[in-house]
């Protein structure tokens, strides 16, 4: 570590050293910008960059090649595979970062508790992780998004309460180790209530591990939206979704390969990249590594 | 020994009934009447004397609590109700479809482990050379792989456009017609596709924990004392790294499994694989509701004895974990 240097800047410095992890974090901010501009970006309008919309349905044109009027060719409706492969960018992300937020939190605030009151609450905590981690998770997936109405709101939820244990345990770990140091004396020591002790002083410094879980659970919930909305149980047609097209390339796997080909490269790209971020950045903090 | 075994089964007790807590409470949250987990898609139609009559055969007229207590009941006899599609017991769907599904993951556990760690240790002690970081490169992109993809493109590669494995099921059509070779080989032929699909992932899985297992063992001082001592390189590593590395690994068994088992979920289904995760789909698909509860629960205490087996395992193996205050 050098002088002066915050944490974040040293963890940085540490990353980027990675030339991969420096192209797989451009290649996020690039998906993110496409799929927050997507409306923009592949619309119905002949000013468009991608002139067609997500649904626009063309049967004439069905099921064709990749040509310069459609560069990724079209679907079984005709409708145009880069437009729907661009909105698909923004299903996928918002379920990527929408699920893992809840999780996040979720895992956080239990993590914290058990953590740093220990005791009985370390107990109902532990026991409450164990119950989860019982469950396969593709199956408690699916039968939350079956038992109540699949919809991206439920596909989060449900992602969200099901990966939680990951994040808490991360921060249980930190918190158990931290909340015997100085500052944290010294916090409780100046009469601070719990609340700012657990939230202020010692959540912050509990976080690194815990983002590079997260990171790990972006890629996750990618993988298994695309798997619901691949097996039927994602989002509600008509939406775009990577999954969803993939579902469509299986029933003409027969010569329609662009069909299976794009979807299958961006989910495998974008699960890749937030895989990689989490491995350099689980390195990067890692006080051995320098 | 004892007291560790003693307060892990207690663990594992409080475990399950968690689990049925967990299950029982997804089912009084679903919106609308819990009557429709046995009328299934019928529910309209029903009239309203049988609707009556099943509230009262399945204790839905009872307090929560009474309920809870049948439920539980039900769970621990193994008695999941009847399926709504077809009227057989839950516990003959479950027990005919299980060895399917076993077969196809015992096959794919043991090749990974097979694969994957040996060359989790190797690359281990090859930290930071070239092969090691294209190995570790490689796993990492195979693990980002989705895996419903993989199965069609191996579907469109060997089955339709080289045609040498069968596209899906279990067996050909003409099986019982076949010797008994011929059948064995057919089997294998099908298991092929699944198998492999199965397998890529958790090779990763294998690799890399592995390999952290025998990293973190490296690092610690009494492989510094042996080395020290004079002992030779390869000596250090077999006699003393090795065995201490094997040990974590115990772990991986209870944790692949539910892993294992939500894979089986996809695989069977694009495969027809006559296996618990093709029932689970088309259960959900029917809305049989008994069966989807049944299996969910079943493959929850599945995991827990193989997580309470890995530990006990674990336990014997390391002695360091029995005298540890928490299991």
């Amino acid at each position: 570590m050098r002088e002066g240097e915050s944490i974040w800047q040293v963890t940085w410095r540490r990353f980027r050293r990675s030339r991969v992890a420096v192209i797989a974090l451009i290649y996020v901010a690039f998906m993110t910008i496409l799929a927050l501009l997507a409306p923009l970006i592949a619309a119905a309008r002949p000013s468009a960059p991608v002139p067609y919309g997500p649904n626009d349905v063309d049967i004439v044109h069905r099921l064709e090649k990749p040509s310069p009027q459609h560069r990724l060719g079209t679907d079984d409706l005709g409708r145009d595979v880069t437009a729907r492969m661009i909105h698909g960018a923004r299903i996928s992300l918002t379920v990527g970062f929408t699920a893992t937020a809840i999780s996040l939190i979720v895992g956080s605030i239990l993590g914290a508790l058990a953590g740093y009151y220990g005791g009985a609450a370390d107990w109902i905590v532990s026991r409450l992780i164990e119950v989860v981690l019982c469950f396969p998770f593709l199956f408690l997936v699916l039968g939350i998004v079956a038992l109540f109405k699949p919809s991206l709101y439920t596909i989060m939820i449900a992602l969200g309460l099901t990966s939680w244990t990951t994040e808490a345990r991360f921060v249980r770990g930190e918190f158990l180790r931290i909340r015997e140091l100085d500052f944290a004396h010294a916090a409780r020591a100046s009469g601070a209530r719990d609340v700012r002790i657990i939230f202020r002083h010692l959540l912050p410094n509990a976080l690194a591990p815990v983002l590079v879980s997260a990171s790990f659970g972006v890629a996750a919930a990618i993988l298994i939206e695309s798997a619901l909305s691949f097996l039927g149980f994602g989002v509600p047609v008509p939406t775009a979704s990577w999954g969803s097209i993939l579902s469509i390339a299986e029933e003409h796997i027969q010569y329609a390969w662009w069909l299976a080909l794009f979807p299958g490269v961006a989910i495998f790209l974008t699960v890749a990249a937030f895989n990689i971020i989490g491995d350099r950045f689980r390195d990067a903090i890692d006080p051995r590594s320098d | 020994m004892l007291s560790y075994l003693i307060r892990r089964l207690f663990y594992a007790v409080l475990t399950f009934f968690g689990i049925t807590v967990a299950v029982f409470a997804l089912i009084h949250s679903v919106p609308g009447d819990p009557v429709v987990f046995f009328t299934g898609a019928r529910g309209k139609h029903v009239p309203p004397a049988i609707i009556q009559h099943i509230r009262h055969a399945h204790h839905l007229d009872e307090p929560l609590v009474a309920q809870y207590g049948w439920w539980v009941r039900g769970v621990v006899t193994l008695d999941f109700g009847r399926s709504i599609f077809d009227g057989r017991t839950v516990v003959t769907h479950i027990a005919e479809k299980m060895p399917n599904t076993f077969l196809l993951n015992l096959i794919a556990f043991l090749l990974a482990a097979a694969i994957g760690v040996p060359v989790g240790l190797w690359s281990a002690t090859r930290s930071g050379r070239l092969a090691e970081r294209a190995s570790a490169v490689t796993f990492f992109l195979l693990y980002s792989l989705p895996s419903f993809w993989v199965a069609l493109l191996l579907m469109h590669l060997f089955s339709v456009k080289l045609n040498l494995l069968p596209l899906f099921g279990m067996t050909s059509d003409d099986y019982l017609q076949m010797s008994l070779g011929q059948q064995l080989l057919d089997r294998v032929r099908h298991l092929i596709l699944p198998v492999v699909t199965l397998t890529y992932a958790q090779l990763a899985i294998f690799a890399r924990f592995s390999k952290s297992a025998l990293t973190e063992v490296i690092r610690q001082d009494f492989i510094t004392t042996a080395r020290a001592k004079g002992a030779a390189p390869s000596a250090v590593l077999w006699r003393h790294a090795f065995r201490n590395a094997l040990i974590p690994l115990i772990t991986l068994l209870g944790l692949t499994i539910p892993y294992l088992i939500s894979g089986s979920v996809i695989v069977e289904q694009i495969f027809q694989w006559d296996g618990i995760g093709r029932l689970y789909f088309d259960s959900i698909l029917q809305r049989d509701y008994p069966t989807v509860l049944g299996l969910t629960v079943t493959t929850a205490v599945i995991t827990l004895f193989a997580s309470l087996f890995a530990d006990i395992l674990y336990a014997l193996a390391d002695p360091r974990i029995r005298f540890e205050a928490t299991p």
